[in-house]
């Protein structure tokens, strides 16, 4: 058996156990990172919701329930955690803009608009209120991305066809990377003598470089072009998830990836280690505290079952929940906020869960009672917000 | 406005309308079939698809089987490509009644239905995902059916004998002169265009809608309206029909169709057939009792709950399980016909006592031919075999069954639909395990690209979809399904931003 001690270790990859792992390593902690696979962040838009129901995210923070992790980070640190974000994205070279104090509206693959707050470099023209010529561009086969829906339902539009020779939306990301591949798109797109305006192109422009080739872009045509985001698998969520996973292992992470955890040791009220399944030998994880970040039903943290219940994955937390399972569920699909998401690890002020009898075990990210995400429009902002707020109670927890 | 005659008009196209129209058409009876919504839509749609052996109702209602062994034979040989003879099990658990099972093997001697006692062992060949603590299994000839496809059948002959199929048209209102329904009043659904059929006789063929229909006529039908509900698992469990060896009861047949199988039902007494929805309670009674007689429906994801109404004979008792299967035809004495009661085994028995009465009252003598000619168009169904759709693997639209979009775009073009059900009935498009949570907003957008949408159709369509869609997810919502169904969630409401109610 292998074994690796780590002053904290953090259990998810996603949005919150990202922000967390990052969060200690600033605060020179040794830190590891296990994730089953690939974050439920990178189906994301890659877009930053901190709260969607009103027009300036802090107000409709403070007005949410009593019982709202938000509040329980606070609002000073709220901010902290957010320049904290915006700072790390800049220097990953993938910049995000946005004010914690105003919304902003971009477009979506429906021509509806949706409501965020921060958003990558590549949507920095994406918002919906400005009258002037907009021009998509879509690609031959692209399943997931349908021009007509904006250009019906928008004013003062068209759409043109590009063949990048690949249907998918990862295809053709990676085809951007190409230098020649994007010279000939530029080629293409200034045939088409496009009305002046702005130009939308679905998420595809490149994986790791796309502020590069949107800025390529915007100069040889010379007007505004933005990206839309798309149905998963989602490139500017990939691109979020990578940028974070490569800071994390620049200052220092270690992290132990495509892991599920087989078992937890446990003395007195600590959490010793943790065994990872592996193919070869086991692997053990020690650490001086915990950090759970595993997420809700979408990323397997919780796990209901058919009779009334609901389990926590990985140490078996009590979970509070709404009520018996035909409370769960609005019957109206478009009834924002199910029951059922109010489902979770209750916690005390320090993040730690209630009625377990652990002191170095803290809960961040959607996996905590009463954060209702999708009623709030507040995914990854209450990833980022816990995420900070988990990771100094930890540092505070081991001096 | 348009006007259209006929002979017979015949109102609902389900099993037994679609049924109807084709003895018709044989016989050379002009006629219009009026379907509200898609073919199979109401308790065809929502059944089991079980031709039933007759096995289900030997030992109580032996003329009720009799009448399904029949009917079985029949429809193995003309209508093959809906038939799929799997064989069935009378599953015998522990606890189980021997008297019972004696008195079923004598039954199906009685009534001729071929009956093979098998051993566990034996019985765990055929199906090893049985429980092993059975005590014996009974094989019958039950098979799967598919409902759907032998309405279209039924309809295939009906129109190349010149019959009038008009689907998605709602009767609004039934013509009277001199108190004699002369003609029906309908309304192109999408459109809200009236038209006006007038005919010699109407059929009411409308199942749980007959009461309804009937009073339109000035008439009634007296009905028990019984609501059955059923899973969908999925996987395959079982490649054989599976029941339990005991008295007819909730949550004891199931049935492989394609790539899953299809369980339940329960029998729960209702008033209006126009509301009903699956109770969560209703899905923990058919997964536990399922779960007795193959233990890995336990464990297995069930992608979706649905709900039919069967229209029974209106009887003294106010248990819906011992009113008879069988059916009955009600002159009005008005110029309608009403047919009701029965089941989807013997529906083309229902549709040649109907014709038959029809033939009759127009002073004619021509035969039934429907027991011995096949269904035509059988050799141009899509079907489902792996083998087929593996062709062409370039444009999925839908990952979960394999549907390209040249299947979308051929089913939009042939039947120039603007409904979604429409060309999920026809490919199988939605019906995985994200029930239509990624390829809808696909194959909408094909349509409006091939302009049969409007931008704000487009959007009426969605919406009602993911309703209807959320409706059959919800009273199964656990496990894996449930994390399915954040993600469709997040990508309608979250990523797409859809219109949010409060």
């Amino acid at each position: 058996m292998s074994i690796r001690s780590y002053d904290v270790v953090v259990i998810g990859g996603g949005m919150s156990g990202l922000m967390a792992a990052i969060r200690l390593s600033q605060n020179g902690k040794h830190v590891a990172l296990i994730s089953k696979g690939d974050p439920v962040c990178c189906l994301s838009t890659g877009c930053i919701d901190v709260y969607a129901r009103s027009d300036n995210p802090m107000d409709g923070i403070r007005k949410l329930p009593e019982s709202h992790p938000y509040h329980l980070v606070g609002e000073a640190q709220i901010q902290k955690a957010f320049e904290n974000f915006i700072d790390i994205m800049f220097e990953t070279g993938l910049p995000y803009f946005g004010d914690i104090r105003s919304n902003r509206k971009i477009l979506t693959p429906l021509g509806s608009a949706k409501t965020t707050c921060f958003v990558p470099c590549t949507m920095l023209h994406a918002q919906t209120q400005s009258n002037g010529y907009m021009h998509v561009v879509s690609f031959q086969g692209l399943k997931d991305f349908y021009p007509s829906y904006i250009t019906s339902r928008l004013k003062n539009t068209g759409f043109s066809v590009f063949d990048a020779g690949v249907p998918t939306t990862i295809g053709i990301a990676t085809r951007f990377e190409d230098r020649p591949f994007l010279q000939n798109f530029i080629a293409w797109l200034k045939t088409l003598e496009i009305p002046d305006g702005k130009i939308a192109v679905p998420a595809v422009l490149g994986i790791d470089n796309p502020m590069s080739i949107i800025e390529e872009i915007e100069s040889e045509l010379d007007r505004k072009a933005f990206e839309i985001p798309t149905l998963p698998p989602s490139i500017p969520g990939l691109r979020l998830f990578r940028a974070l996973k490569g800071v994390l292992q620049a200052k220092g992470g270690d992290v132990y990836w495509g892991k599920e955890i087989a078992s937890v040791e446990k003395l007195d009220h600590q959490i010793e280690a943790v065994t990872l399944a592996t193919s070869g030998r086991p692997s053990r994880v020690e650490g001086r505290a915990f950090i759970l970040a595993t997420g809700s039903f979408i990323s397997g943290g919780l796990f209901a079952l058919r009779g009334n219940t609901v389990r926590e994955t990985v140490f078996d937390l009590p979970v509070y929940l709404p009520g018996p399972r035909d409370t769960w569920f609005h019957e109206d699909f478009f009834t924002a906020g199910h029951a059922i998401e109010q489902a979770g690890i209750q916690v005390d002020a320090s993040f730690r869960p209630r009625q377990a009898d652990i002191e170095n075990l803290f809960v961040c990210g959607s996996i905590l009672a009463f954060s209702e995400v999708m009623k709030y429009g507040c995914g990854h902002g209450l990833a980022i917000a816990t995420g900070d707020a988990v990771a100094d109670m930890c540092t505070r927890h081991i001096p | 406005m348009q006007m259209i005659k006929t002979d017979v008009i015949i109102i609902g196209g389900g099993a037994t309308g679609c049924g109807i129209a084709r003895d018709l058409a044989l016989r050379g009876i002009p006629h219009y079939l009026i379907e509200k919504n898609d073919f199979a839509a109401g308790a065809t749609g929502a059944c089991h698809g079980l031709l039933h052996s007759g096995g289900r109702y030997v030992v109580n209602d032996p003329d009720a089987a009799a009448e399904c062994i029949c009917e079985n034979r029949i429809l193995r040989k003309i209508a093959q490509k809906c038939v799929e003879q799997t064989g069935g099990l009378f599953v015998r658990l522990p606890g189980d009644s021997k008297l019972f099972r004696d008195r079923f093997l004598k039954s199906c001697e009685e009534v001729g239905i071929p009956a093979e006692v098998l051993s566990p062992t034996r019985a765990l060949d055929l199906v090893p995902t049985l429980n092993p603590v059975l005590e014996e299994a009974i094989k019958v000839p039950d098979c799967s059916i598919d409902p759907f496809r032998l309405c279209m059948l039924n309809a295939v002959s009906s129109r190349n004998t010149g019959g009038g199929i008009l689907i998605h048209h709602k009767v609004i209102d039934i013509i009277k002169e001199k108190n004699r329904c002369v003609g029906v009043k309908i309304q192109e659904q999408f459109t809200s265009q009236i038209k006006e059929i007038r005919s010699r006789l109407i059929i009411n063929a409308s199942g749980a809608w007959g009461d309804l229909v009937a009073r339109m006529g000035g008439s009634f039908v007296p009905m028990t309206l019984s609501k059955g509900s059923l899973v969908i698992s999925n996987h395959r469990l079982t490649n054989l029909v599976i029941n339990r060896l005991r008295p007819p009861s909730d949550g004891d047949i199931i049935v492989p169709n394609e790539a899953v199988c299809l369980a339940g039902t329960t029998s729960i007494t209702v008033s209006d057939p126009d509301t009903i929805d699956v109770d969560p309670a209703e899905v923990d009674i058919i997964a536990s009792e399922v779960e007795s007689m193959i233990p890995a429906f336990g464990t297995t994801r069930l992608i979706r709950a649905y709900t039919g109404v069967r229209p029974l004979l209106k009887a003294e008792t106010d248990d819906s399980r011992a009113i008879s299967r069988g059916f009955r035809i009600i002159d009005h004495k008005n110029g309608m016909f009403s047919i009701l009661g029965g089941k989807l085994t013997t529906y083309r028995l229902m549709a040649e006592k109907m014709t038959d009465t029809i033939i009759a009252e127009f002073g004619l003598k021509t035969s039934c031919k429907t027991a011995e000619v096949p269904l035509e168009g059988q050799e141009e169904l899509s079907g489902y075999p792996l083998s087929k759709r593996l062709k062409n693997l370039d444009d999925i639209i839908c990952e979960c069954e394999l549907v390209t979009r040249d299947d979308v775009e051929r089913i939009i073009n042939n039947i120039g639909t603007k409904y979604i059900g429409d060309i999920q009935h026809r490919t199988r498009l939605g019906m995985g395990p994200c029930q239509g949570g990624f390829c809808t907003y696909r194959a909408l957008g094909i349509m409006q690209e091939m302009g049969r949408l409007t931008p704000s159709e487009s959007m009426e369509v969605l919406t009602a979809f993911l309703q209807r869609r959320f409706k059959g997810i919800r009273p199964a919502l656990w496990g894996d399904q449930l994390r399915e169904e954040q993600l469709v969630e997040y990508i309608y409401l979250g990523l797409l931003s859809m219109e949010q109610k409060a």
